[in-house]
């Protein structure tokens, strides 16, 4: 205690009206006033301690320290006699971080908190550990792509619109980005991310953590863009083109690049491939816009877009197939995926600015769930057009090749489930009534098909917060007129539509309640004694 | 005959010790919210504490009962637990983990009743024998 000294802050100087300061002579505390720190002690609470005092005797001339080690008593009852704990009145002095104890230290301090109890009561954390190492090696949804060195990374906006290349790719989550980066002319070759080369010289490892398998990204094909924009498939498509400049344009410089990978269910990549755009870029530009896309499919599937998850969503297209010869099969015949349209889906006639239908042949427009729409042309007969391949051109017109068969109730229905798809309903109705048809019948005129209507019948389905669209009927209805017998040389023009009607059928929804709880009260059976 | 003394001084036994067990008890309590008391130390001293009661009330109707008739069974008993009573009293009075003066004075005065208890249980064991 006697060389415990709070005040003395300056090294090897006198500190002003400190007397236990060590640095100071007798001739400083001459000019001392007061003793800015009178007694120095240990813990209070103890029984008896020993005390340094330090007082000024300002009646000496000159003034002198005087410096007494005494002994102080704590007056109270509780004070501490003894104690058997050897860090009870001490601050304790934390671990000194070595090699042998960081790691423990770092799993103790090196999160946001930490308790001041110790490590014994976290023994059911190491009990989890174990278990979770197997689970590690597969990619989940969300968990960034690891390469050999780092991340598979996808530069996109942070913030402002400039590129940042510290964006990871994650794994199933299918992006999009567009992000500027600044360049120069002056350093075309030098920037990095100006060649298609760092963005392929990374090998990306099939399974987490595991060094073992790496999976190349191949380039899949470049595509060059002029400086007015224009696109060209060069020959030699896979060999990989360096930056590099040419008649004071910096040509090569990678302005798009779309990743594709595949894996498997099991949360392993097995193929990586990389298509790029390059264009050239002259020497006033400041900055050029580049744009990445990533994308991934599952090994062995056709990527079928889906149209909801589950319930349609509104604006979608309406998915649409055809059942294999010889149904019923065993399940895993399914539907066949071409079908409709290339992406199975249910399409009707487009009109176009010419409103001519045998010119407009082959436009056609896919139905989106939830719009109604209605197209049409007009169709110029002439005397010399038979019926029977007018009817069939017109029909052909109306429904286009491939009308399929079935159309899916649920926006993700796969083609294995045969149960999910709803039959097209056909109908044909004729615009006359029945008396004229009688007529015209016995006169053996031509009925030519001028309208298709397609009713879509849907329904809500699921949870009453969360309703999801299903489409439970389709019914197509052409309606055909007679063609009378036109006299030769003159022509007539009949329009021809079609139109898609959805219609909700789901019937509103009735919450139901519980039965109230009633009181039951009854009087007693003799209540009312002396009268009944 | 048996002893009057003695017989007094188990009742006085009996009745300083209650206060000692809530005194010591309340301390313990006290100490554990002013000073840093963790867990490892606190569970031995409250422990013993409790045993220290449970064999205080067994030695003293022991004791009671063998002045009481006479016999010098139970009061040679009563006497041997009073060695392990005598045990734990310097244990809080020395081996506890914080010993405040208050603790000292009780215990020292739990260990004075002790030893003139001792010494009274032999005179009325050769008193009984003889």
């Amino acid at each position: 205690v006697a060389k415990l000294c709070v005040c003395d802050l300056l090294v090897a100087q006198c500190d002003v009206n400190c007397c236990c300061d060590p640095d100071c002579s007798a001739a400083d505390f001459s000019l001392f006033t007061t003793c800015s720190v009178p007694l120095v002690t240990g813990d209070s609470r103890l029984c008896s301690q020993k005390a340094a005092t330090y007082s000024l005797d300002v009646e000496a001339n000159p003034p002198e320290r005087i410096f007494k080690l005494i002994d102080q008593i704590n007056p109270s009852v509780f004070c501490i006699h003894a104690t058997n704990y050897k860090q009870a009145l001490s601050f304790g002095s934390p671990e000194m971080p070595t090699a042998e104890n960081f790691d423990q230290l770092l799993e103790r301090f090196g999160g946001a908190t930490f308790s001041a109890e110790p490590d014994s009561w976290n023994m059911d954390t190491d009990a989890q550990n174990p278990s979770d190492a197997n689970e590690t090696y597969r990619y989940e949804y969300g968990v960034p792509i690891q390469t050999a060195d780092a991340f598979l990374r996808l530069p996109s906006p942070v913030v402002s619109s400039w590129c940042s290349d510290v964006n990871p790719a994650g794994f199933l989550v299918n992006r999009a980005t567009k992000c500027t980066r600044s360049v120069s002319v002056g350093q075309c070759g030098n920037t990095q991310a100006l060649s298609m080369l760092s963005y392929i010289n990374s090998s990306i490892l099939a399974k987490r953590h595991e060094f073992v398998f790496q999976v190349n990204i191949t380039v899949q094909s470049i595509v060059v863009q002029s400086l007015n924009g224009m696109r060209t498939l060069p020959n030699g498509s896979d060999v990989p083109r360096l930056p590099m400049i040419l008649d004071e344009l910096c040509i090569n410089v990678v302005l798009g690049v779309s990743y594709h990978i595949t894996y498997t269910d099991a949360g392993e990549i097995i193929e990586a491939a990389a298509s790029f755009v390059l264009g050239a870029i002259n020497e006033e530009a400041l900055s050029i816009q580049q744009s990445f896309e990533i994308s991934f499919t599952q090994v062995n599937t056709n990527p079928v877009p889906l149209s909801g998850n589950p319930g349609y969503v509104v604006g979608l297209p309406v998915r649409a197939g055809f059942r294999p010869q010889g149904y019923p099969f065993p399940l895993q015949a399914g539907f066949a995926a071409l079908n409709a349209n290339k992406y199975g889906q249910l399409t009707i006639l487009q009109s176009t600015s010419h409103q001519d239908c045998l010119a407009a042949q082959g436009a056609r427009t896919p139905v989106l769930f939830g719009y109604n729409m209605a197209s049409g042309c007009k169709l110029r007969i002439t005397a010399a057009m038979k019926c029977q391949p007018l009817t069939q051109t017109l029909l052909d017109l109306l429904k286009g090749q491939n009308f399929p068969e079935y159309v899916a109730s649920f926006g993700n229905s796969q083609a294995q489930d045969v149960l999910d798809w709803v039959p097209i309903t056909h109908l044909y109705t004729s615009d006359q009534s029945d008396n004229d048809r009688i007529h015209n019948a016995l006169q053996s005129s031509c009925q030519i098909p001028v309208s298709l209507e397609i009713e879509v019948k849907w329904t809500k389905y699921g949870s009453l917060v969360n309703p999801q669209a299903r489409i439970v009927n389709v019914t197509a209805t052409i309606t055909t007129t007679a063609l009378k017998q036109l006299r030769s040389g003159r022509e007539r023009t009949i329009p021809v539509m079609s139109s898609v009607v959805f219609t909700d059928i789901s019937s509103p929804a009735e919450p139901g309640y519980k039965a109230w709880p009633t009181i039951n009260v009854k009087l007693p059976f003799d209540f009312f004694f002396p009268f009944v | 005959l048996s002893s009057v003394p003695l017989q007094v001084l188990f009742y006085v036994n009996g009745i300083y010790y209650i206060f000692y067990f809530v005194a010591t008890l309340a301390m313990i309590v006290y100490k554990s919210q002013v000073f840093s008391y963790p867990d490892d130390f606190l569970a031995p001293d409250l422990a013993l504490l409790f045993i220290m009661a449970v064999l205080e009330a067994l030695r003293l109707y022991l004791g009671s009962k063998g002045n009481l008739t006479e016999e010098e069974a139970p009061l040679g008993l009563s006497l041997v637990m009073t060695v392990g009573s005598v045990i734990l009293s310097v244990y809080f009075l020395v081996w506890q983990t914080y010993v405040l003066k208050a603790d000292v004075i009780i215990n020292a005065v739990l260990l004075f009743t002790y030893g003139l208890e001792s010494v009274l249980k032999v005179t009325a064991i050769a008193a009984f024998v003889s």
